[in-house]
């Protein structure tokens, strides 16, 4: 189903505008019958609205798949992370915003494995870029006081941050910069990808392995959100590669079958019980897992 | 002639303005309030879902939901719950949930047994609201 916009308040009031812009009495008649279009808004009113023909792509948060790879047995391996001392050289808003997501990442990846100092290293590097990119306020002295204070507590370390890259998200959204918004999104995913993909390649782990195959709806929402910015400086290049990693994840074939949900409505609690089975070579493994590092290596020089 | 159009302009600029500042501020405390239906327990996925609804527009919020994890979806709009009516479909438009069926209840968690992608479409309850933001908050636990 298509998201469609009736427009008719916002047409109106644009006409007048334009109408009183050029006009001195002009007689024309207001069109008062109702459009229903699909556009995409951008307009400061309009910055929390839909777009992409009014849907909007959501991104997985990056520390699932940290849970699924501690989860599954694989040790902790800090070469995989990016080097936070690198956040310095990171001159371009682009390159802030998706290393913000990459470091986001990383600070998730350690804080689940109790690497208390790599985590305040990687959080420092966060706050920078937060800081750099005008998002200080979600990455604020108060943040990392009460990380300080809850390390130790997993839990609540992670909400911490991911509130804070809630919070980030809103502000960039607020501002117009939901362009900045999408990078934070991708270098997540592109990092938390690469962590699933070395961590596959380590331990030929079924679920890892399967979890890589998962990306293939995620990498074309993905697309999906930064599209629309495409002629913006370094984005070509980053959307051009993403699809060139979905070509290769066409190949991932994911089968799934409806079985109806099983309701509690006293816990208010909807169990899906519907089946997906990945089938995944480990050709098109290697082939994602490469293409994965290169994207990656790309976006942290 | 000209000062006259000139002055109109500065009103509809002046009325656009409003009309910004009533669009962001009413979301922010719809927000504010959706996110007392996100308990401790689950962790934020980080990103913010909004629109602004008029009369039967539907939002759509396309997203994929890991096997392992329970998450917790809150819809809402204005400043009391129950405002917003929010369905779960899959790929194949399947109904998975639809809190219409549940006096529209403001939140609603999901066990995911299998990776699930899937689309959620929020709209105002007529009855209640012919404008408004609607807000999605997503949290999940292990």
């Amino acid at each position: 189903m298509t998201t469609r916009f009736n427009l008719k308040n916002q047409a109106l009031l644009l006409s007048l505008t334009a109408f009183f812009a050029v006009s001195c009495g002009d007689d024309q008649p207001k069109d008062d019958s109702t459009e229903t279009v699909e556009v995409e808004e951008k307009n400061a009113n309009n910055t929390q609205l839909l777009e992409l023909d009014g849907k909007v792509f959501s991104i997985p948060s990056p520390i699932q798949t940290a849970y699924l790879i501690k989860g599954a047995g694989v040790t902790y391996n800090k070469d995989i992370l990016n080097v936070p001392s690198k956040v310095t050289g990171y001159s371009t808003n682009f390159k802030k915003a998706v290393n913000l997501g990459i470091y986001g990442a990383d600070l998730g990846y350690v804080t689940l494995y109790d690497q208390t100092q790599d985590a305040i290293s990687f959080l420092t590097a966060v706050k920078t870029l937060g800081d750099d990119l005008g998002v200080s306020s979600a990455f604020d002295m108060e943040l990392v006081e009460r990380f300080e204070k809850n390390i130790g507590n997993q839990d609540s370390v992670l909400s911490l941050v991911s509130e804070a890259y809630k919070s980030s998200d809103k502000y960039l959204k607020n501002n117009d910069q939901n362009h900045i918004g999408a990078l934070v999104l991708a270098g997540g995913w592109v990092e938390s990808l690469y962590f699933t993909t070395n961590s596959a390649e380590m331990t030929s782990n079924k679920e890892i392995i399967n979890r890589v195959g998962e990306q293939k709806n995620t990498v074309y929402n993905l697309i999906k959100l930064l599209t629309p910015y495409y002629d913006q400086p370094e984005f070509s290049t980053l959307v051009d590669d993403l699809m060139e990693l979905n070509d290769i994840f066409e190949k991932v074939e994911i089968t799934y079958t409806f079985v109806e949900p099983t309701v509690d409505v006293a816990k208010k609690t909807t169990t899906i019980n519907s089946t997906t089975t990945v089938n995944i070579s480990p050709e098109v493994l290697k082939q994602i897992t490469e293409k994965i590092g290169k994207i990656r290596a790309e976006l942290i020089s | 002639m000209k000062k006259a159009g000139f002055k109109l302009l500065v009103v509809a600029i002046t009325i656009f303005s409003f009309n910004s500042v009533f669009a962001q501020s009413p979301c922010d405390t719809v927000a504010t309030l959706c996110e007392n239906n996100i308990t401790k327990q689950y962790i934020s996925d980080g990103q913010n879902y909004r629109a602004l609804l008029l009369d039967d527009e539907i939002a759509e919020f396309n997203m994929v939901l890991y096997g392992g994890s329970t998450y917790r979806f809150a819809a809402c709009s204005g400043f009391s719950n129950g405002n917003l009516i929010f369905s779960v479909y899959d790929r194949e438009r399947n109904l998975i949930f639809t809190n219409k069926e549940h006096s529209n209840a403001p939140y609603w968690d999901f066990k995911i047994t299998n990776t699930l992608d899937c689309i959620i479409e929020a709209q105002l309850d007529p009855n209640v609201s012919a404008s408004g933001c609607a807000v999605l908050l997503v949290g999940f636990k292990q």
